[in-house]
């Protein structure tokens, strides 16, 4: 396993990491802190996330992990009254800053969420919705862009004879599938999953778990999950968060065998959370 | 503390009981809300029974000329529904025209926009907006509005966009555009006019139309907001792309909602409408409606003129069922075309 990306975090206090990995990250996090409503929800986070792999972040529920996710495409300006302070770097430039246009932003870092949310549209149109607001394409350039998509995640077959359906029509776990089509098809470099198979039966699970190491050779991967086994089968780097700090953050197989810090131990083996 | 054989089957005897007075009661509750329900259909049935009924007399006399026929003569018993049908309609139409846009902005700004201690108030007022009674806007339209209208904004039209201009030079946009002329051409000098109502029927119906709006926009899921605005969509394609199709019934439902009560609006549009009872192509002549006719004529009514306002009715309720029709084939259209 990819052990050389391994970083350790020392806790609250910021300390700028140092990146031992051989690639340059994709993202870095720097001493970001996060308030919802002045609750200070993220204190003090810094880590690195490396290309093209899938990285895994842990913790039980409100430790702040989805938290940490919806900060890497700023869905949470959305909302009043949450604030995020620090820095996060995405090639070289800090996505936090008001400057960096939300637009460029959401087509360079894809989002799907826990629950499958097809649009009340078509199955084509659900693709083609998002690409739509980025560029202009021909109607046949957009039937090949969508094509791509809905292979990309591994649902052409199922859906190609049905695409003027409504996407509503589909099965849960095909929807989800549908949402990454969604996602991808606008190219992006980051796809963030927030928990993408927790309203998934198993069966659905693995095909998602199987699509999602068929991505990492194209985009970096960021993947919220309260499934243990499912973080130890399809990360390479895991994150294990905790009342709102990153405890520990390195490669997964180290996480799940030697984990450097006594709360990951705890986690992991069910001592609580 | 010892088993009681008798205990035992009396409460055998007190649970058979019990549960043949439950099945009873099952079956009367049954029946009771049967019969609320049928109360409507009876009554619906019951008022065009009745309004067909009454109008049989003006509808034996004149057929299908009544539908057509522009006259409206007391005095030589000549009668027909062209001008108050055309009134209603059109009063509604322009009604919808401004108050849909309008309801619709008032509605996504409350529910996706405006900061959370701002919607409580706005929303209260549109509630107490609703309440007013209508005779209390159509007092506005007269005392107020209408007047207002006829110094401030009418001579503008007029002049800017009919054909009956004071200085009699027509305007570029009237020379061009076919019909506009005849829309807003108008020598009447006063503000009641079908445009007035219809202006203060747009005001009466947003309330109803934005309070349906902004409550079934609340109930879009939040997730599937997030995930547009995480594709890069900007506030105005989340609501129109979205919001919209995911609620389009209940938004075409309130719309009709708001319509209906403006097709039926008497008072407000007695007052604003001018009451005259013929046909202008002109929205600022002023007109008569369904409502407006039988309010004006009703005590003084008798014989083929009382009937003839019996059959104005009856077509008011056909309109109104019209609407309702066109609102289904609408949504099965919308149906149809989203593919499920």
């Amino acid at each position: 396993m990819n052990d050389s990306a391994a970083t350790m975090n020392q806790g609250p206090v910021a300390t700028p990491q140092a990146t031992t990995s051989a690639g340059a990250p994709k993202l870095t996090v720097r001493d970001l802190h996060f308030y919802y409503n002045g609750f200070h929800a993220l204190k003090g986070i810094n880590m690195d996330i490396p290309e093209k792999k899938v990285t895994a972040i842990i913790g039980p529920s409100g430790c702040g992990k989805s938290t940490l996710l919806r900060i890497f495409n700023r869905i949470y300006a959305i909302y009043p009254k949450l604030e995020a302070k620090g820095e996060i770097v995405l090639d070289g430039e800090n996505i936090l800053d008001p400057r960096y246009s939300m637009n460029r932003l959401r087509s360079k870092v894809g989002m799907v969420f826990q629950k499958p949310v097809p649009f009340p549209m078509t199955i084509f149109e659900n693709v083609a919705y998002g690409i739509r607001h980025h560029e202009k394409l021909s109607k046949t350039d957009m039937t090949i862009r969508v094509e791509q998509a809905l292979r990309s995640a591994a649902l052409w077959d199922e859906v190609k004879d049905k695409l003027k359906q409504n996407a509503l029509g589909l099965s849960g776990g095909q929807q989800q599938r549908l949402c990454i089509a969604r996602a991808i098809a606008l190219k992006p470099e980051v796809l963030l999953l927030d928990e993408p198979t927790s309203a998934l039966d198993p069966i659905a699970t693995g095909r998602i778990e199987q699509l999602v190491e068929e991505l990492k050779n194209e985009f970096t991967i960021v993947i919220v999950t309260h499934n243990m086994q499912q973080a130890a089968r399809c990360s390479d780097q895991t994150a294990f968060m905790y009342m709102g700090e990153l405890i520990e953050f390195s490669g997964t197989e180290k996480i799940f065998t030697k984990p450097g810090k006594k709360q990951t131990e705890d986690y992991i083996t069910g001592r609580f959370g | 503390m010892s088993a009681q054989p008798g205990t035992i089957a009396s409460s055998a005897i007190i649970q058979e009981q019990r549960s043949r007075r439950d099945a009873l009661d099952e079956r009367l509750f049954r029946w009771l809300l049967m019969g609320c329900a049928l109360l409507v259909l009876a009554s619906l049935l019951g008022a065009a029974g009745a309004t067909l009924w009454g109008g049989r007399e003006a509808f034996a006399k004149f057929g299908w000329h009544f539908l057509v026929s522009t006259a409206w003569d007391p005095g030589n018993d000549v009668y027909g529904a062209l001008v108050p049908v055309y009134g209603t309609i059109a009063t509604s139409l322009i009604a919808l025209l401004i108050a849909v846009p309008v309801s619709f902005g008032i509605a996504l700004y409350l529910s996706e926009v405006a900061p959370p201690w701002l919607r409580t108030p706005v929303s209260s007022a549109i509630e107490l907006l609703a309440g007013i009674p209508s005779i209390i806007y159509g007092m506005w339209g007269l005392f107020i509005f209408a007047p207002f209208f006829a110094d401030h904004i009418k001579p503008w039209l007029t002049n800017n966009l009919g054909d009956k201009p004071d200085d009699g030079k027509l305007s570029w946009v009237v020379q061009h555009v076919p019909f506009i002329g005849k829309l807003f051409g108008s020598d009447y000098p006063f503000g009641a006019s079908i445009l007035v109502a219809g202006i203060v029927l747009a005001i009466m119906i947003i309330p109803f139309i934005s309070s349906v709006m902004r409550e079934v926009f609340q109930t879009v899921p939040t997730r599937l907001k997030e995930s547009a605005y995480a594709l890069g969509s900007s506030t105005w394609e989340v609501s129109w792309d979205i919001v919209l199709p995911y609620t389009r019934s209940a938004v075409i439902g309130g719309i009709f909602l708001g319509l209906g009560r403006a097709l039926g609006e008497t008072m407000a549009v007695t007052f604003v409408l001018g009451n005259a009872m013929t046909l202008s192509a002109s929205l600022l002549d002023p007109g008569t409606s369904i409502a407006a006719t039988i309010a004006n004529q009703f005590s003084e009514a008798s014989g083929l003129q009382k009937s003839s306002l019996m059959a104005l009715a009856f077509l008011l309720f056909v309109v109104t069922f019209i609407v309702l029709l066109i609102a289904r084939l609408m949504l099965r259209q919308l149906k149809l075309k989203e593919g499920r």
